[in-house]
């Protein structure tokens, strides 16, 4: 077990290193010149050299690398070229709410997709089928930016029922906190609340023909029992792999929904920087998110092995 | 409030044209050119706001302004944004400011400059009793230390806005002397933007370059926290020598980049000022119940930079580029005729921009009949010129324009118009930092790009289009030109300034190195909850003295 896991400490560690090398040239490989991004209009060829100097771009590709190692590795991740304040201190923002939108929107998700599943599945052949499948398909062809335009038109600006923009953090204001994330959270569920629902409607179809399901109505179970203790519990298996599978369409539509709603995110605060070339903010989230990966790769890796001693051997092996 | 702005478009024009049109916005793709059907533009009147009437404001509450996008750092030496200068209106008062006809009036300082007859010597007398947000006295050694930080730091964008001063001095506790090597008449200008912005010295001590993250000025609000990305929080501050006027308790200014997004929160209520409305929303907010649209013209213009020598670079000598366009005035010539500028802001813009020919605004002291002539829109006038220089017709041009779907639109609606006068003009989109690199390398034959602009006619024209500009990417040179501004500069006499920048925009004509096509109109929302916010044409939103009505 200990030559596993210094084997895929080892891996991790490359990984790591190897993702750092590759944010690092692939940033400095965009066209376009940080100090000019950050000169703007007003720019001379006397500011612009002494701006290069300050953010360090006249050091070679192999000290400035090194600089960015030894920060990181001390936990400073520089200052944005852009705005002077310190990347930790804008991760350190950033990142819950970016985490605790997806995660609302992951339950938003959930509920939706697997009410609305278990619905058209029990309900086959009947309106309520083709109104779920109805809702699926739309929820799969809108797009995010959309949607949360039209959220923004009738909920927020024509009812009044949420605010059409803004952030309040949890630790200041929950209520509020809560009553600015609820419409990006159902934009950004939706979308994976159709593809929940399609699989849950399958899975479920599939559980109510099985012989279990059989058996359980042949003794005397309640309609209720069935669908949920016995048909929906097994059709879960595969709706949570698809939530998992979902994670990336996640993050990526947070980006979307995080500029619609001027919710400022992670995935804004990536996009922005790369807009504005600002090369400590760039490398700072790519380092984060790269070594959040690793992290839980590796965790899964050992969880994988401690269930399985098989994979920790073959691991030991390679 | 009745119908809302998205709702009218969408009604208007079908779901389907709206899901298209933001497809295009998201894609940045093409866009149709001609401006979306709505409510018809008014004319383009001025309206500046007025400022609040104590009795019909409440003491007290929080505003919140929609901005269009981040400031960058909120330190007045290293600031370069647009946006940081609105910010700075409420907390970091200048030594002079602008009123609502773009004359410079004292702020900090208690009278205009008194200048010697060299134009060497320039005497600035300042407010006494004046303090900091942290409590320290705002006296003329706070204005030296501002000063010689502008002047000497690393990166400093108010370096070459301030001239050839060599020395600043305190005379007495209330009255600054600056030394300069040759006279320089924009500097008065440059005192009415960040370069007359006063810092702390104690903060300055403290924070060094970081001064940006917790910047310390005199002004009717303070800085409190800044949240990246996000929000800017300013706070009353009771140190301000003119507290009284001051209404409101805190200004959060929201950062909104999408313009619909940002007239949405006016319409909502969740902002109650938003800047720079789009063209397309502003008919129907016009309109709309509760909400006054403030509107302006800029001082800057938008236009179209030729290469004619950028060889190697900006800051290198210039040299020949080698193509007719860069070589032959007559072709540029010949495309400034095939422009036609009132259909172009009719087309993309609903008329509600400013056709211009000038890189002088028509709002300031320095305008004349010379710096505002225009050459007409003549098409067969541009064919006669193209075949006169011996181009071939069509003559194939290749633009780069950042791809953004306002300038996608523009220069689709440029393409058009100019077929007529025998151009065949290609479009470039590339991403606005990628599109400077390019230009200042000199990658380029043509391209779109403007100029937020400044009152002195200087820093609008000596930088773009003298030899030795600091942002002379055309590469272009002409000595006569390069005369002409350094005697406008040098000229302390208004009437022969004037004068001067009148002849030069006549020689800029001449050759056409630039061609100027527009002027944007500061357009800025207002609801009918806050009084007293005031947007001049320099496009900075004045909050400070706003209120919450009653």
């Amino acid at each position: 077990m200990r030559s596993y896991l210094l084997h895929r400490l080892w891996q991790s560690a490359v990984t790591l290193v190897l993702a750092t090398i590759v944010v690092f040239l692939g940033v400095r490989a965009l066209p376009g010149d940080p100090a000019l991004a950050f000169a703007g209009e007003e720019r001379d060829p006397a500011s612009l050299a002494a701006i290069r100097e300050r953010l360090g771009l006249n050091d070679s590709l192999v000290v400035q690398y090194g600089k960015f190692v030894l920060g990181a590795l001390r936990g400073d991740l520089g200052t944005s070229t852009r705005t002077g304040i310190p990347v930790s201190t804008m991760i350190g923002t950033g990142l819950p709410v970016t985490i605790e939108l997806s995660l609302l929107a992951l339950l938003v998700a959930i509920v939706l997709g697997v009410t609305t599943g278990v619905v058209a599945a029990v309900r086959r052949g009947r309106p309520a089928e083709w109104f779920a499948n109805a809702l699926a398909l739309l929820g799969l062809s809108v797009p995010n930016f959309w949607l949360g335009l039209i959220a923004i038109l009738y909920l927020a600006v024509g009812l009044g029922l949420f605010p059409a923009s803004g952030f309040v953090p949890f630790g200041e204001d929950p209520v509020a906190n809560l009553h600015h994330l609820v419409l990006p959270a159902l934009v950004l569920g939706t979308g994976i609340a159709a593809i929940v629902m399609r699989q849950t409607r399958s899975a479920m179809l599939e559980s109510l023909g099985a012989d279990y399901i059989r058996t359980a109505r042949a003794k005397g179970a309640s309609p209720r029992a069935v669908i949920g203790r016995h048909a929906l519990r097994n059709s879960l298996v595969v709706v949570v792999t698809v939530v998992g599978l979902q994670l990336g369409i996640l993050i990526s539509g947070a980006v979307v929904t995080e500029r619609i709603f001027g919710l400022p995110g992670f995935g804004k605060m990536t996009i922005d920087a790369v807009f504005q070339r600002d090369y400590p903010v760039i490398q700072g989230v790519v380092l984060v998110t790269a070594a959040a990966y690793i992290l839980i790769n590796f965790l899964v890796d050992v969880a994988y092995s401690l269930i399985d001693p098989r994979i920790r051997v073959a691991g030991g092996q390679s | 409030m009745g119908l809302s702005l998205i709702a009218r478009r969408i009604r208007g024009r079908g779901a389907a044209a709206l899901a298209i049109a933001l497809a295009a916005a998201v894609a940045v793709g093409c866009a149709p050119v001609q401006q979306a059907a709505g409510p018809a533009a008014a004319p383009a009147t001025d309206s500046f706001g007025t400022p609040a009437d104590p009795a019909a404001v409440q003491q007290g509450g929080t505003l919140v302004m929609a901005l269009s996008a981040e400031p960058d750092m909120l330190d007045p030496t290293q600031s370069r944004s647009l946006y940081s200068r609105y910010v700075f209106q409420t907390m970091c008062e200048k030594l002079y400011d602008l009123d609502q006809n773009t004359r410079i009036v004292p702020q900090l300082a208690t009278a205009l400059p008194t200048i010697s007859p060299d134009g060497l010597t320039v005497t600035i007398p300042l407010r006494e009793g004046v303090r900091f947000a942290d409590g320290t006295p705002m006296d003329a050694q706070a204005v030296v230390t501002t000063f010689q930080r502008n002047l000497t730091m690393a990166g400093s964008g108010r370096k070459s806005e301030l001239g050839p001063i060599t020395s600043v001095e305190a005379q007495g506790a209330s009255s600054v002397v600056l030394h300069l090597s040759a006279p320089f008449a924009p500097l008065t200008s440059a005192l009415a933007d960040r370069a007359g912005m006063i810092m702390s010295p104690a903060a300055l001590q403290q924070l060094g370059d970081k001064f940006g993250t917790a910047p310390v000025c005199v002004g009717p609000f303070k800085f409190e926290k800044r949240v990246a990305q996000n929000s800017i929080d300013v706070v009353r501050d009771p140190n301000y020598y003119d507290a009284a006027k001051v209404h409101l308790d805190r200004i959060t200014y929201r950062i909104i980049t999408d313009a619909s997004i940002r007239a949405a929160n006016l319409q909502s209520g969740d902002a109650q000022v938003a800047d720079t409305l789009s063209t397309q929303d502003v008919p129907a907010l016009r309109t709309a119940a509760g909400i006054q649209v403030l509107q302006s013209n800029s001082l800057g213009y938008q236009g179209i930079t030729f290469n004619v020598g950028n060889v190697s670079g900006l800051g290198n000598p210039v040299g020949d580029v080698g193509t007719p366009l860069s070589r032959d005035p007559r072709v540029r010539r010949a495309f400034e005729l095939a422009v036609d500028r009132q259909g172009l802001v009719q087309a993309v813009f609903g008329g509600l921009y400013t056709p211009t020919c000038s890189p002088i605004s028509p709002d300031t002291e320095f305008t004349s009949d010379a710096a505002q002539a225009c050459p007409p829109h003549d098409p067969a006038a541009a064919r006669a010129l193209l075949q006169e220089a011996g181009v071939p017709v069509p003559y194939k041009i290749t633009m780069i324009a950042t791809n953004t779907p306002d300038v996608l639109r523009l220069a689709q609606a440029l393409q058009a118009t100019v077929a007529d006068g025998g151009f065949d003009l290609q479009i470039q989109p590339v991403e606005y930092s990628a599109l400077l690199d390019q230009q200042d390398r000199g990658d380029f034959e043509m391209l779109q790009l403007g100029w937020s602009g400044r009152i002195d006619p200087d820093n609008n024209i000596t930088n773009y289009l003298s030899t030795d500009g600091g942002q002379n990417v055309a590469g272009y040179s002409d000595a006569a030109l390069d005369a002409l501004l350094t005697r406008a500069r040098t000229s302390t006499d208004q009437a022969e300034r004037v004068r001067l920048y009148g002849e030069a925009v006549t020689a800029i004509h001449a050759a056409d190195p630039i061609v100027y096509l527009y002027r944007i109109r500061n357009f800025t929302g207002v609801t009918a909850k806050v009084s007293g916010v005031q947007v001049f044409p320099d496009g900075v939103v004045r909050l400070a003295f706003a209120g919450l009505t009653r």
